[in-house]
């Protein structure tokens, strides 16, 4: 009785503010809470005349029929490849530029390059797949121009898929090194003075001062930001790959992701809704625990910076 | 002269300039080369490639851009829905924000936790495509491009953050005065975040301005499509278009048509960039100190 009185008498004390949240609460429950009695499907042989409701329950034969065609593996394998490499290399060039646009005195240079620097972050992935189409385009792209007038060999880019991870990790990390070359920088303005100072009078040289001042005081920051990206490695990066891929099926055994190769099943229609939503649920629980992981790591490392 | 020791350029500056050229280059020169085609001659860009300084200039492919009107009407939707869905989103956002942080409210931890469970666990893409069309019915519809996007927690988290900043003694001292919460929020309160605001609606603004998931999800009516999109349909536009112009009889330029239209759809953001930039740097610095 006691708690129903508190809560009416809240809502009657502070009603104001809870009519505040209303409108934000009311697009949250549209887009996140709706959907999610929908993954009921995965357990469904989903027919859409019959609905999500009425259509008959499958058990587990969505997920046993995903494991079995093959497709499994490649996707999962793409996904986590691209983001390891995307993480591994996005990390050690975002931390290798900061240290390098703060090795530059000329004010005026250095706000040049971390303008230019931080520009792709601005560019929609369309932009930047129309980017790529111009440099790797297989007749008369800028790479097999430079390619050929070196007399070398054209590449067929856009029909042999080995060369693809590289590209769409170095893409990423071309659009969005600026972004995190800022939180370094941010982190390295605070490096107290006295002690680079310091350091210098004792006859430090430069590659001694980041050696031993500057990168220590980096590492935390670059444990949390990996930490941060590891909880969403089994997440295809979907608007970019799709953005330079788009649906050229030669580049699918490299380049086809978990979240590319569900968007692609629900394009083709219905019947496979049942395995796409099973391939998405185990994605969500597998994420779910991956952050939550990442973030107990974090949490551990240093309260201040965990997520929740 | 003591000074000229600190002047010396040693090995290590011409190292880090050389890179850092470098990779300024990787982005400038596509960049270039891509407004260079957009004023090309398609006919030369078509039987000898891309080049940086075109057999002949031409200014055939905008001319399609401005006299067509798929090209314009896709325009005003990405202006529309940029400058609606930006309002809307800081609204909600702000409001949602400021409830959180004002500690009186008993239940504003119960808020954060609905906000926080959609980031770690998603229903995945299937569900919330079937919820959107069969349940919200916003297939076809420009609400499509403007309500999916409104709501980013992250951004209500670091708004909440901005508000508990404020000394509530402020608000206190209005309300002894007698003003209400909306009262207090209206007219205290956010002249008092400006900046914050400033920050959250430009990165409302940019993902609004850029985002193609939206329409590649659920707009397929042609009238309906924002710029981003038909950039990304380019292929299947073309030839929409040419049978359905007056220009189709000259020969519709497609290569260079693409890169005109990638000079508008980014336009905007170059033109802006210099003065926005500061924004975003901020807000990432913002952002980046506990969430």
């Amino acid at each position: 009785m006691r708690s129903r009185n508190g809560f009416l008498a809240e809502f009657r004390k502070n009603g104001s503010y809870y009519a505040m949240a209303v409108p934000g609460l009311l697009i949250l429950f549209a887009f996140a809470y709706l959907p999610y009695p929908g993954m009921i499907i995965a357990f469904k042989n989903f027919n859409p005349l019959k609905g999500i409701y009425g259509s008959d329950w499958s058990g587990f034969d969505n997920f046993k029929f995903f494991l079995d065609n093959g497709d499994f593996l490649r996707i999962t394998f793409n996904t986590l490849w691209i983001n390891f490499n995307y993480i591994l290399w996005g990390t050690l060039l975002a931390i290798t530029f900061a240290l390098m646009l703060n090795e530059i005195k000329n004010a005026k240079m250095k706000k040049f390059f971390q303008s230019v620097m931080f520009l792709p972050y601005f560019f929609s992935f369309v932009i930047v797949g129309k980017l790529i189409l111009l440099l790797f385009k297989n007749e008369h792209g800028l790479v097999n121009e430079l390619i050929q007038s070196f007399n070398g060999e054209p590449v067929q880019w856009y029909i042999e898929a080995e060369h693809w991870v590289k590209i769409i990790v170095s893409t990423n990390i071309w659009k969005n090194v600026g972004y995190s070359v800022i939180i370094y920088l941010a982190v390295i303005a605070g490096v107290d003075e006295e002690m680079l100072e310091a350091a210098s009078l004792d006859g430090a040289s430069r590659m001694q001062k980041i050696r031993y001042i500057l990168f220590p005081n980096l590492v935390p920051t670059l444990i949390i930001l990996t930490l941060l990206s590891i909880g969403r490695i089994f997440f295809g990066d979907f608007a970019l790959i799709y953005a330079i891929v788009e649906n050229n099926g030669m580049l699918y055994p490299t380049t086809d992701v978990i979240d590319t190769y569900i968007y692609r099943s629900l394009i083709n229609g219905g019947q496979e809704y049942g395995m796409i939503t099973a391939v998405g649920l185990c994605q969500s629980i597998v994420g779910f625990i991956v952050v939550i992981g990442s973030n107990w790591a974090v949490k551990r490392y240093d309260k201040d910076y965990s997520l929740f | 002269m003591n000074q000229s020791k600190a002047y010396k350029i040693s090995f290590m500056d011409i190292a880090i300039y050389f890179i850092l050229i470098a990779f300024c280059l990787v982005t400038l020169v596509p960049f270039a080369l891509a407004i260079i085609v957009s004023f090309s001659d398609e006919k030369s860009v078509v039987l000898h490639g891309y080049s940086f300084i075109p057999d002949n200039f031409s200014l055939s492919a905008y001319k399609v851009i401005f006299q067509d009107g798929v090209v314009l009407a896709s325009y005003k939707i990405t202006i529309i829905v940029t400058i609606v869905g930006t309002i809307f989103s800081l609204i909600i956002s702000s409001l949602l924000g400021y409830m959180m942080s004002v500690s009186k409210v008993k239940y504003r931890n119960v808020i954060a936790f609905i906000l926080f469970i959609p980031i770690v666990f998603s229903a995945g893409l299937v569900p919330w495509y079937l919820n959107v069309t069969n349940n919200l019915h916003l297939k076809n519809t420009l609400l499509a491009y403007i309500l999916p996007l409104a709501l980013n927690p992250f951004n209500v988290f670091l708004l909440r953050n901005f508000y508990k900043s404020i000394s509530p003694s402020l608000s206190e001292s209005a309300e002894i005065d007698g003003a209400g919460p909306w009262y207090v929020f209206y007219k205290i309160i956010t002249p008092l975040s400006k900046p914050i605001m400033a920050t959250i609606g430009l990165f409302a603004s940019l993902s609004y301005w850029n985002d193609f998931t939206m329409p590649l999800w659920l707009i397929d009516d042609r009238k309906l499509f924002s710029v981003q999109y038909l950039l990304y349909r380019i292929n299947t536009m073309v030839k929409y278009i040419s049978t359905h112009s007056n220009i189709a009889n000259v020969g519709l330029p497609s290569e260079t048509l693409i890169y005109a239209l990638f000079l508008v759809a980014i336009g905007p953001i170059i033109l802006l960039y210099p003065y926005i930039q500061k924004y975003f740097v901020k807000g990432i610095m913002i952002g980046s100190i506990k969430g």
